[in-house]
């Protein structure tokens, strides 16, 4: 039965989407279809999160030759490291559909190819295949950011466009050297990572094509200094494709550099760490001070989502299964907090008309429960412990400190900045006085607190009890940390075993 | 007989353009016969020429052409490629006389003798003949570009056309003496073994394989022979620009390959050059093309640009194992989507060709959705997007430079590619971000519609089904 269900994952939205752009549907029958299409994936996700067994291996695995004469094949799989990313995709999704009012079904059928496109992204494990659906991904946005957003969308759409295309073709170019090379070595052609995996390279075109790998992946991320196209992508955006961009398409950034540089490039990953790492801490720094000066809320929060994407990069760049299991957790983490904040400021500023901090206040007396939503999310967003943002951090900042004493004190230091922007606009924004705008704020509709109520319940849920997500994580974590430090398999029993005792000890 | 199967496209579609021309001298057919007449010898000629590509291997006809002409997997894609370019560049004609009125019967005759000549290209394996098809094709070609009498540009590129086709014909024929003078033979073959005997060449093989191979670069608009291109293409009525930058760019290409692929020594001693013509050709092209404002200079200077890529897989073709399978691909693929655009656009463009400017396309989405959206798909695939067709050729184009050791070259091209997507999202962004300024009223036909439709289809399924050769 679920046997293609990862095909199903993929292609079930973006057929819909196409059929959406093809067929005369009013906008309100848009929404509705793709609201059933995206709670189908959510049933489909939940089940396959159900059936996963954890092994470290890929599991779900649909293979079948595409190309034959370059090695291409059609391959998805799940294991560890693309789990919680997928489920974030999955799970989130259905919210975009329920909340805001509607708008046309051009705009919805964007949404749904981009669901579509981001699981296909997630899910390939031929680089060639996700570097299709990575390219397919970028589509929607640019349109949807284009025709829907802001008034200044049409720099913001350029900028992101730009950015974005010039890395992934560069990746292109990388990722051409690394099939001919694997060709070179093995005398076959072959795309798949387990094989790719396997190569050998060395020398300066392999640290350039590891370079070209890495701005594609940092600029997705976004990774301080490719950072700049974000502040207006995010503000011009709709809302609901704001939420999609930072829930989800930036978690693919990082996911790409777990999942396809490190296994090629382990010499190259590991020359570079440091320079990575830092530049993930400067930009946790740099786009945390930045949002403790933004007026418009969204620009705070675009500033806010870069700066924890800056701490999960450096979770991956610490090499250590610590830091690297801590960083998938808080994908997940970060896509329920800071992503959805994303959703309740857009039901804000349908409300108010305007996200300027200064035009707002007092709102939690007006609306205790959006502002008790709102502060759940958020305390998730800046790590209070309880919350899923607590488990992640904790296991990032600790595998920082084993990794460098100094990138780790940095990296705690800064996640104080990302308290002092959020408790402060809280507190601006939430309580002090009301004004003639703000006193007409309307707390939850009963649908709109339902659609919220299940993430709220997993913030805390994946707090409290991180052992179900993290026990899924591990393996592969484990399996991945020993490919890269350690590739003599004689060692890697030794470390694997130290390893997992270690991290028992420490939860 | 065997022999005889392999030229019957190129049998069926000269019948066509004798017909054609007879029944031009009647009075009474319809403009509108004559294209539904040639686009019957166009798929007769195509399917003929798919079930002969069932027939792999090489054949050199020895005995009857006395090895002047030859037929292999790459001569058959690419004679698929220029035959399915004549049947739609005939559907866009179609359409596009409903609103220009200088059409008339001889047009279409004289475009069947032009693929006539570009299917001899293609198989063309000795120089007098590739010099005899080379001027068939073109002479047809100089006639439609300067076919609206009326129009001054139209007059003017002819006369660009013409003067700088002349030199460069005079070019190959110069060549060609040249190398008979070092070689003593015309053919191909000779040549491959002349240049196994002396790995050094001679000066006169040398110095005649320059002029060849700069009649060739004039024909592919390769850098520094391409100025004429952007206001030719831009004079030339729309659907015979869409014509000139498919059909006759895969003929040429096609000889030029098979020309390169001889021998090693060859192809070895003109890589450096090639080198330097494809980088300048594809940047030019792009500076070039930044610059327009106007769709259809946009488009030819893009067309500058593709060669350049074409060239990148001419410095990465290896005679050893030559198949041609990612120059086809190529050729397919950028012919698709090219063809697609000049469809819409000889479709759109009105009378006299009045929205021609990346201005007069603001809005379209909002008024003609599906033809916006079918703009944007050709429109991907020539920036090489997936998963269209443009993707998966210039994939395989930079797969073959750097299995060639090609590294720089392939970057490059990338680079190249990240500075195209300006012009190609240029219109995007006009179509869909802006609000429509006119109705877009048209009287195209519905042949102009399915021929967009079908190009669509083709280049998605091009794409997500790669056949290689």
């Amino acid at each position: 039965m679920f046997e293609y269900a990862l095909s199903f994952m993929i292609f079930l939205p973006i057929l819909a989407g196409l059929a959406l752009l093809l067929l005369p549907l009013r906008k309100e029958g848009a929404r509705i279809v793709g609201f059933i299409v995206s709670v189908a994936v959510l049933f489909l996700g939940i089940e396959l999160f159900i059936g996963f067994a954890g092994t470290g291996a890929m599991e779900y695995v649909e293979k079948r030759p595409w190309i034959e004469s370059l090695g291409i094949s059609y391959s998805l799989g799940v294991d560890g490291i693309s789990l919680l990313v997928l489920m974030a995709g999955s799970i989130l999704f259905p919210m975009v559909f329920t909340l805001f009012a509607p708008r046309s079904k051009g705009y919805y059928a964007n949404l749904l190819i981009a669901q579509g496109a981001m699981a296909g992204a997630i899910l390939s494990t031929d680089l060639v295949l996700f570097y299709i659906f990575w390219e397919i991904m970028l589509l929607p946005i640019f349109f949807m950011i284009g025709i829907y957003g802001g008034p200044n969308r049409l720099p913001a759409t350029i900028k992101i466009t730009i950015y974005t295309i010039a890395g992934s073709l560069l990746m292109l170019a990388a990722l051409v050297y690394v099939g001919v090379s694997y060709h070179n070595q093995f005398g076959q052609w072959s795309f798949d990572i387990v094989q790719l995996s396997q190569l050998n390279l060395s020398g300066g075109f392999a640290v350039l094509a590891f370079l070209m790998f890495m701005v594609a992946f940092a600029i997705k991320i976004p990774l301080f200094p490719f950072h700049t196209w974000l502040p207006d992508a995010y503000t011009e955006a709709p809302s609901a494709t704001t939420f999609v961009l930072s829930a989800i398409m930036a978690k693919i950034g990082v996911y790409g550099v777990i999942r396809f540089v490190v296994p090629v490039f382990e010499v190259e990953f590991a020359r570079f760490a440091i320079l990575l790492s830092l530049a993930g801490v400067t930009g946790m720094m740099y786009c945390g001070l930045a949002a403790i000066a933004q007026k418009d809320m969204k620009r705070m929060l675009a500033f806010s989502s870069a700066s924890h994407m800056g701490i999960i990069a450096l979770g991956v760049f610490c090499m250590n299964v610590q830091a690297l299991t801590g960083a998938l957790f808080q994908i997940a983490a970060h896509a329920t907090s800071t992503g959805v904040l994303f959703l309740f400021l857009g039901l804000m500023e349908e409300r108010m008309q305007t996200r300027n901090i200064e035009d707002l206040g007092g709102i939690a007396y007006r609306a205790p429960i959006f502002a008790t939503f709102f502060a759940i999310a958020m305390l998730a967003s800046v790590g209070l412990p309880g919350t899923s943002g607590f488990i992640g951090e904790f296991l990032i900042i600790l595998g920082a400190i084993k990794f460098s004493g100094f990138i780790g004190f940095l990296a705690g230091t800064s996640l104080i900045i990302g308290v002092c922007y959020m408790l402060w606009m809280f507190q601006r924004v939430f309580f002090e006085k009301s004004n003639a705008r703000t006193v007409e704020f309307q707390d939850f509709k009963v649908s709109e607190a339902l659609t919220f109520l299940p993430v709220i319940l997993l913030i805390l849920g994946m707090g409290i009890f991180p052992q179900p997500f993290l026990k899924r994580i591990e393996p592969t974590a484990l399996l991945q940390i020993a490919q890269v430090t350690n590739p003599s398999h004689q060692q890697l029993a030794d470390k694997t075993a130290l390893n997992s005792d270690q991290h028992n000890q420490k939860n | 007989m065997n022999d005889f199967v392999s030229l019957l496209p190129l049998l069926t579609i000269c019948a066509g353009a004798i017909l054609l021309m007879l029944v031009s001298a009647f009075d009474k057919v319809k403009l509108e016969t004559g294209s539904y007449i040639s686009l019957g010898f166009f798929a007769v000629a195509f399917f003929i020429q798919l079930l002969v590509t069932g027939g792999s291997g090489t054949i050199l006809f020895e005995t009857l052409f006395n090895g002047m002409l030859v037929s292999s997997s790459f001569t058959t894609t690419a004679g698929l490629v220029i035959l399915a370019c004549g049947f739609f560049t005939v559907l866009n004609t179609n359409s596009y006389f409903k609103v220009n009125t200088f059409g008339s019967l001889e047009f279409y005759a004289i475009m069947l003798f032009g693929v006539c000549g570009m299917l001899l290209l293609t198989m063309s394996q000795e120089l007098i003949t590739t010099f005899i098809a080379i001027e068939i094709m073109s002479l047809a070609i100089y006639i439609l570009v300067g076919y609206d009498r009326a129009s001054v540009t139209g007059t003017e590129a002819i006369l660009k056309y013409l003067m700088l086709g002349a030199f460069a014909g005079a070019f190959f024929t110069m060549g060609t003496a040249l190398v008979y003078g070092g070689v003593g033979s015309t053919k191909f073959a000779a040549i491959g073994r002349f240049l196994v005997a002396h790995p050094a060449g001679s000066p006169l093989l040398i110095g005649g394989a320059l002029f060849i191979f700069v009649a060739f670069c004039f024909k592919i608009a390769a850098f520094p022979f391409h100025a004429w291109v952007v206001d030719v293409y831009d004079g030339a009525a729309t659907p015979v620009t869409g014509f000139m930058a498919t059909a006759l760019k895969a003929a040429v290409f096609t000889v030029f390959a098979n020309f390169l692929a001889i021998n090693g020594n060859l192809h070895g001693s003109w890589v450096t050059f090639l080198f330097y013509i494809a980088v300048f050709t594809m940047f030019g092209g792009n500076l070039i093309a930044i610059g327009q404002n106007n769709l259809k200079r946009m488009l030819a200077a893009s067309g500058i640009v593709h060669s350049g890529y074409l060239l990148i897989a001419l410095v990465a073709i290896s005679s050893e194992s030559f198949t041609g399978s990612v120059i086809g691909y190529y050729l397919a693929a950028y012919s698709a989507g090219t063809l697609g655009m000049f469809a819409a656009l000889s479709y759109l463009g009105g009378e006299g060709e009045k929205r021609a400017t990346f201005d007069d396309f603001k809005g379209l989405a909002k008024v003609r959705p599906y033809s916006a959206a079918a703009i944007t798909v050709f429109l991907l695939s020539m920036a090489g997007i997936p998963p269209t067709a443009g993707f998966m050729g210039k994939f395989y184009i930079i797969t073959s430079a750097i299995s060639a050791g090609q590294v720089a070259l392939a970057v490059l091209g990338v680079v190249s590619s990240i500075l195209s997507m300006w012009y190609y999202l240029r219109l995007i962004i006009n179509m869909y971000f802006h609000d429509a300024v006119e109705s877009f009223e048209t009287q195209g036909s519905i042949l102009a519609t399915a021929g967009t439709f079908i190009l669509v289809i083709c280049v998605f399924a091009i794409g997500i089904y790669p056949i290689v050769i």
